[in-house]
């Protein structure tokens, strides 16, 4: 069955890919399909931390705002440097440590998400709403609302290198193509693999049945939204080395697109069932829309009414295919 | 293929069949023409004015809306140039954000003609056709004095902080109004270039003082916010002015409603950059500076049936 859920996702690829091949001659060529993959990295690293989340029946909202506060930190770091003012001095980090440390932000506030969830027992729609509001702000404060410029570096101040996250080059492929391809071959291990990912799935469908039977449900959720921030730190990183520039409004609405690349993906939203790899396919879907439909010259409102076609059309299918391959859909306590 | 991927792919193919005809491109030279947004009247009445002209010059048109993401944007130009577009005009989303973006076509032998907004770097675009915001403000608070008689107090609602153009239109203002001692400002309030903050602001101003004779938006829509609210609580004499000219704050003149607004000539701006991208691609160069500022112009009840869609038209 698990098959027959990729494979849907898969022919809506194909579909859309043949589609926009026909339409357009300039959609098949190899320069455009690396360009596609490297739009679709940045959604699509948010969608893989996503699909924990939501496979362990949450919801993180906050993804869009800790992309755009990771950047805006890694921006401060670079360009304004740590000013300790009793101490009359500036500290430089170099562009790995600036790196750690954005990512480091990203991971604090995914663990908050967590905590907020397990501890305090708020909803997670509810509580990572919340940060999404407070990374959001955290991000403007950090610049009184201004764009940090020019994040190429300074040799003199040694932090040069940043912005080889976005627009480094391996083997012809850019830097953001490999890290999707390195974090959804380590997801796919993950979710499929391992114990770990055995315990995400098990909580999503029962949290109550996989407490009794000794899961750590807190543990558990505490990492998915860990991995979550983390992920979307890493987008939030890679957008703003390709434009060399922190803005504070980066991100804005990204949690979006990344849950509707994890559902398109046929990953149930009340967790429990879905796939890596479903993520991914679901990622490059929007990502073939978004760019095919440019390329087509087709106006702004009609590509906007399309996307939602298509991710509701997805999902009806989808819930189909649920229905007669399982029977019930899976039920879920909390 | 299973059924429901035939039923998923007939919904995919009814969505696209309705906007097929963007279509081939023939041997027609395109010109990308990138605006924040096609669903605000000043950023449309620029992307139809460019698309209008390009076509005329027998450019073919690939018309894009950023919403204000760099990282968009980013994706727009990569995608106009792998569509093979010969010249990109960009009202940009970020002075400094966009720096990077614009140098990459640049890279790539693709020329940009900026409009509306400045970069925060020159040598990148081909030229950056932007309207003269201080001089338009001078312009709106000249009248503004005029109205008021050089006396009494007034409330000022200022722009988005973080834009520059809000910071530069206010200091416009101040530098005309601080000749006059006699011109009171009772507030000076930021309410977002927005019109449901402006008439909340405007409200709550109005609950402290009701000896208010003027009213000095950063923009239209802030006027129009203001306007309403004043209106709402039986103050039709106050004198409001706007800035940017749109089509609504014109209208509202014409009611006799705002005084006064301070029209960017935005289509006009948005052509003379196709025109000049034009030039480029058959001369190898403008004629023309990089950095070029087109004058604003004042609309008042005299000249208001002059103005079209963000132009004053000839007589």
């Amino acid at each position: 069955m698990s098959l027959l859920l990729r494979l849907r996702a898969v022919v809506a690829l194909a579909l859309l890919a043949s589609v926009f091949s026909w339409l357009s001659p300039a959609f098949l060529t190899q320069g455009n399909l690396v360009m596609l993959a490297k739009h679709v990295a940045l959604n699509a690293i948010l969608a893989l931390g996503m699909t924990f989340v939501i496979l362990s029946g949450g919801i993180d909202l906050s993804v869009g705002s800790v992309a755009g506060l990771a950047g805006m930190t890694a921006g401060w770091l670079l360009h304004d440097g740590l000013v300790l003012r009793p101490l009359g001095v500036v500290v430089w980090f170099s562009a790995p440590s600036v790196i750690v440390i954005g990512l480091l932000v990203g991971v604090t506030v995914g663990a908050l998400n967590g905590l907020l969830v397990v501890r305090t027992r708020v909803a997670p729609f509810i509580a990572t709403l919340g940060t999404l509001y407070v990374a959001r702000g955290a991000a403007l404060l950090l610049s009184g609302g201004a764009t940090f410029p020019n994040l190429v570096g300074r040799a003199d101040l040694g932090n040069t290198g940043f912005t080889v996250l976005g627009a480094g080059v391996l083997l012809r492929l850019p830097a953001p193509i490999w890290m999707m391809a390195a974090l959804g071959l380590a997801a796919w291990f993950v979710a499929g693999r391992t114990a770990f990912g055995r315990r995400v799935y098990a909580v999503g469908n029962n949290e109550h049945a996989a407490g009794l039977v000794g899961i750590r449900v807190a543990r558990i959720k505490l990492a998915v939204y860990t991995i979550s921030g983390f992920c979307a730190a890493l987008t939030g990183l890679v957008i703003a080395a390709q434009l060399q520039a922190a803005h504070p409004a980066t991100g804005e609405t990204f949690e979006l697109s990344a849950i509707a690349a994890v559902v398109l993906g046929g990953t149930s939203l009340s967790g429990g069932r879905g796939t890596v790899v479903g993520t991914l396919v679901g990622a490059f879907v929007i990502g073939v829309l978004n760019d095919g439909l440019v390329l087509l010259g087709v106006s702004e409102f009609w590509q906007i009414v399309i996307k939602g076609v298509v991710i509701v059309a997805a999902v009806i299918v989808d819930q189909l295919g649920a229905r007669s391959t399982t029977g019930t859909a899976p039920r879920r306590q909390r | 293929m299973s059924k429901d991927g035939v039923r998923l792919a007939v919904v995919v193919l009814l969505a696209l069949a309705g906007c097929r005809g963007g279509g081939t491109a023939g041997t027609q030279k395109i010109m990308a023409i990138i605006t924040p947004a096609h669903d605000n009247p000043f950023f449309k009445a620029e992307a139809e004015a460019a698309d209008a002209a390009a076509r005329a010059r027998g450019y073919q048109t690939l018309l894009l809306a950023h919403d204000d993401d760099a990282s968009r944007q980013d994706q727009l130009v990569d995608s106009a140039l792998a569509k093979g577009a010969a010249a990109i005009v960009l009202d940009n989303a970020g002075a400094d954000a966009s720096v990077a973006t614009v140098r990459k076509a640049k890279d790539a032998g693709v020329p940009s003609f900026l409009i509306d907004r400045e970069l925060n770097a020159t040598g990148v675009a081909v030229a950056q056709i932007v309207s003269n915001n201080y001089q338009g403000a001078s312009l709106g608070a000249q009248e503004f004095v005029r109205l008021l008689g050089e006396r009494g107090s007034y409330v000022e609602l200022v722009g988005k902080e973080s834009d520059t153009n809000a910071a530069i239109r206010s200091k416009g203002y101040a530098d005309v109004l601080r000749k006059y001692p006699d011109l009171v400002a009772v507030a000076r309030v930021s309410a977002n270039w927005s019109q449901t903050e402006a008439f909340q602001k405007m409200e709550t101003i109005l609950q402290g003082n009701h000896r208010i004779d003027g009213v000095l938006a950063g923009n239209d829509t802030m006027a129009l916010g203001a306007q309403a609210a004043l209106l709402a609580s039986g103050l039709p004499k106050v004198a409001v002015i706007g800035f940017d000219g749109s089509p609504d704050a014109v209208a509202s003149i014409r009611r006799g409603e705002m005084r006064a607004t301070v029209l960017q000539p935005a289509a006009q701006i948005a052509r003379a950059a196709v025109e000049q991208a034009d030039h480029f691609l058959r001369t190898g160069s403008t004629g023309r500076p990089e950095k070029q500022s087109v004058d604003c112009l004042l609309v008042t009840r005299e000249n208001d049936e002059r103005v079209g869609v963000f132009e004053l038209m000839r007589k």
